[in-house]
Parts: structure tokens; sequence; C-alpha cells
């Protein structure tokens, strides 16, 4: 169920975040006038500067904040707040220490669990361990888990309640350089694979290069776009492929 | 590492035996006045003594009885008082203040009003156990309650919880190595303050006991109660330990 590709699904409407004034402190504006469309089925990567609020246009999407003017459209409807079809796969992975592996996948489905679809739990918790290649680990703790392990374990728990978008908040940045090019190729793969549309931040152009279909640049806080870059190439893109390090460069020049 | 391997807890047992060992020899012969410091042995045969005449059992009941009582008392009223703090800021304002003012107050300050007020038998050692071994509790209760990782809550609302599943999912589940921490330290807390309590004002129990025999000047009988009371402290910790690895299987002291 991921809509048609291509068609409409996110809507970000002249969006402003400006936190009000604490303590005799000045409000804060976080996010100035954004403007931002993404279709189904897309791989968007959202690249600038640390603590320039990226991560700010993932919370707006997931509900966790309400903008403070301007519209978040989801499917053309308000974002009120979070909701199954717009998962977050978080920075530190969120998982839930006291649970196992594949009790971390069933959670979300079975807070929706009834007699006709509750059997088939096991049986989507067992594809979406495979999929993310933890069939092996389903009775393991998270704190038995590596931390590439960990990434790919809260991908399969958002995965699992079907969402249409993945909203993927630096989900490599913790990780050692070669897990990290690892996990690269295996969340391309999974977006092959099932067509999420998905939201990818991150502070490392390369990696924004070799994945994404689009690219967003924004600038330093307050956030605004300050170009969208449509990454035309082929995949699989490899970094040292002088096509992708001259789309590279140009990026890292805007953001100099 | 080659040559002779003894098992850990082998080796944990010598420290222990060579301050036993020690102690024996030089009580025997003469290094210390035997009327103050009687060899252990002794201390053991008196122990013997206490055990076949029952007495001991009597002391033994009388203060665990107390003990148990005023912990039990104490976890009850902590949990749900941390707890209720952690979450509700309206209880949070009123109890603060007077936990911290009533936290510094040594519990055998109170006591001879307890005294007054619910007698000199059992009522008065449980209360003053169940005050001073709350205060552990609601303190850990509370922290734990209020650090839980903000994005463990956001993905479960992701995932769809109501705010009950929340807290019988979330809230409670990550607070529980801290509960756990909290009546450890509750239980260490009512052994301490019950031997207090029975040497300022009792007719039975582990520190009556001592006490009398310090009275007599019998010096062997108050080492026998001493290693009694040590003796359950150390079983009981072991105890709590064990419970915790059946309890929070997934919980990792050095998690990182």
């Amino acid at each position: 169920m991921s809509g048609h590709p291509g068609q409409e699904l996110v809507r970000f409407d002249g969006v402003t975040l400006t936190f009000p004034s604490t303590q005799g402190r000045d409000p804060v504006e976080v996010v100035r006038l954004l403007d931002l469309d993404i279709g189904s089925g897309e791989f968007v990567a959202v690249i600038g500067p640390s603590g320039c609020g990226k991560s700010t246009l993932l919370s707006l999407l997931a509900g966790y904040l309400k903008p403070s003017s301007g519209r978040v459209l989801f499917r053309g409807i308000p974002v009120l707040g979070p909701g199954r079809e717009r998962m977050m796969v978080f920075q530190q992975p969120a998982l839930f220490p006291w649970l196992t592996t594949a009790e971390n996948v069933a959670y979300g489905l079975k807070l929706r669990a009834n007699r006709s679809n509750g059997r088939n739990i096991p049986e989507t918790v067992a594809a979406m361990l495979r999929l993310v290649q933890l069939e092996g680990f389903a009775r393991h703790y998270p704190s038995d888990l590596s931390g590439g392990m960990r990434q790919r374990l809260e991908i399969a728990r958002a995965l699992a309640v079907d969402p249409l978008v993945l909203l993927m908040d630096e989900p490599l940045a913790a990780l050692d350089a070669l897990t990290r090019r690892t996990m690269q190729s295996e969340v391309l793969e999974i977006w092959e694979k099932t067509r999420k549309t998905i939201l990818f931040v991150t502070h490392d152009i390369d990696e924004a290069v070799i994945m994404a279909d689009r690219i967003v640049v924004m600038a330093q806080r307050p956030t605004f776009v300050l170009e969208i870059e449509e990454v035309g190439l082929a995949r699989p893109r490899l970094r040292e492929d002088p096509e992708v390090g001259k789309v590279a460069r140009r990026l890292s020049s805007l953001l100099e | 590492m080659r040559g002779l391997v003894l098992p850990r807890s082998a080796v944990r047992l010598i420290g222990p035996l060579t301050v036993l060992i020690t102690w024996e020899l030089t009580a025997r012969f003469g290094l210390v006045n035997k009327l103050l410091c009687p060899p252990p042995s002794k201390a053991f045969a008196d122990l013997e003594v206490l055990v076949s005449n029952g007495y001991l059992w009597k002391a033994l009941y009388a203060s665990l009885f107390r003990v148990v009582c005023g912990f039990a008392l104490a976890v009850t009223v902590g949990v749900v008082l941390g707890v209720a703090m952690a979450r509700i800021r309206l209880v949070n304002d009123f109890f603060d203040p007077l936990v911290e003012l009533l936290r510094p107050i040594s519990p055998l300050a109170l006591f001879p009003l307890a005294i007054l007020w619910f007698g000199i038998g059992d009522g008065s050692k449980i209360f003053v156990i169940a005050l001073a071994a709350s205060f552990p509790v609601i303190l850990n209760t509370f922290a734990g309650a209020r650090s839980i990782d903000v994005n463990l809550i956001r993905a479960s609302r992701s995932l769809g919880a109501s705010e009950i599943e929340m807290f019988k999912g979330i809230v409670l589940p990550a607070s529980l190595p801290y509960i756990f921490t909290g009546v450890r330290l509750a239980w260490g807390i009512s052994l301490i303050v019950i031997i207090a309590a029975e040497m300022i004002g009792a007719t039975v129990g582990m520190g009556y006991m001592v006490l009398e025999a310090q009275q007599t000047f019998r010096t062997e009988r108050v080492f026998a109660g001493i290693f009694v009371i040590g003796a359950i402290g150390f079983a009981t910790d072991l105890g709590f330990r064990s419970l915790r690895r059946w309890l929070l299987p997934w919980y990792r002291e050095t998690d990182n």
C-alpha cells in the first residue's frame, strides 16, 4: 500500500516554527517559510549544516511538533499528531529494551490486534526480520545487538505497521564507517523491495547523493530550503564515481 | 593465565576467611583482650546455644516481621507516590517539599515519638522503617519515570499506543530497573533501622538481643548477633540480585 508512484504524498505549505520566548529569552525562529512537496515512493534526502533544524522537519511530519503557521499536509489532510502511516526511525534507536527483537517488531501490531489479524502477527514479524536480515536474532534483546543490527531492527519495527512514509533522522550517523556503507545499500534495498516513501535526514553529502532521488539543501537556522537537487544518476551509485563526486562538490559549495 | 584457577565464588571467600582466621588466632594467643574481643569460634559456639534454646528464632522472627511489614509499606507507598509525582505536576508540587524536609531527619529522631504513638511493640518499629525506607523508593521511582527516553514515548505514540497502553507498556517497564534499585536500598535501610530501633526501645528482637548481651557483658553473644545480622543482609542482597536477573532479564548494569 504505497499509493500511486509519483502522486503527491506530503506537502509542507508555508510552514514556520517559532519556539515561544521562555524566561526572558527571545523567541527562537526554527523554521522560516518552508515549502516542499514529496511524491509517493520517492527517496528524498535532506542535508544541511548541523543544528539547522533538519530533524525538525521530520518531527513536524511525524506530528511530534505543530507548525506555528502554515500546514503540513499528508495525503492532502493536515497532520494533527503521530500516526502509523508516518513512522520515524531515530538516530539513536528508540527500541524497547525490555522486549526481544521479535517482540519489538510485534509491539505496534499487537496494539491494533483483533481476532482476524491477530493470528498473522508471527508471520508478519518473521517476514520483517527476514527483510532486515535479523531472522536468527528473534529472541535476543536489543542490548545484545550491534549498532547496525539495532538500526535494522528499528526499521523493521517501523515497517511492520505498513507506513506510507519512513522518516529517517540521521539513521546511520552513529555507526562506524564500514557498517555505515553496508547499511546504506541495505536501506536502498529495503526501499526498492517495499517502495515506501523515504525522507532521509543526513549531514553526509556523499550519503545523500548515493541514496536519494532528490536532495533538499537546507540553510542554517532559521531553516528554509536553499535548493532542491534532482539526482538523475542511475543506481547503484558508487562513491568513487566522478559523476557522484561532481554533484557532491556542488552541494557542498552551496553549504559553505 | 595458567595454573590453578578457582571459581570466582571461591575467590570471593578468601577475604572474609582471612579476616576470620587472623582474628581467631590473635584472640587465642592473647594478642587482644579475650573478654572484649572473643575469638569467632566462641561466637559460633554461642550461636549454637541460641539456636538450640530457640532464643535466636524468637528474636529473628520479631525483627523480620517488623522489617517485612515496614518494607512492604514503604515499597507500596513509594512506588505509587514516585510515579504520581513524576507524572502529575500538582502531586509533585505538593509532596516534593515534604519529602525533602523529612528526608534529612534521622528516622531514629522520630522513634521516641513513634513509641508514644504506636507503643513499644511492633507498631513503632514498622512506622520508622516504613518512613525511612520509603524515601529511596520514592526518589528512584521518580527518577525512573522521569528519565524515560522521549523517543521511546514518541515511537510508541507513532505506533498507535493510547495513554494507558503507554503507561503499561512503556512507562512502567522503563522505570522498573530504577524502582528495583530503590527497593534494594529500602531493604538495606530497613535492616539498619530495625536494629537501631530495637536497641533504643524493645522487649524482643535482634537489636534487643545484642544490646542485652552487651549489658550483661556476653561479648561472644554480641558477635553472634552481629554475624546473624550480617548474614541476613548478605543473603537477602544475593536474593535481590537473582530476583532482578529473573524479573529484568533484559537489563544490563553497564549498558551503553
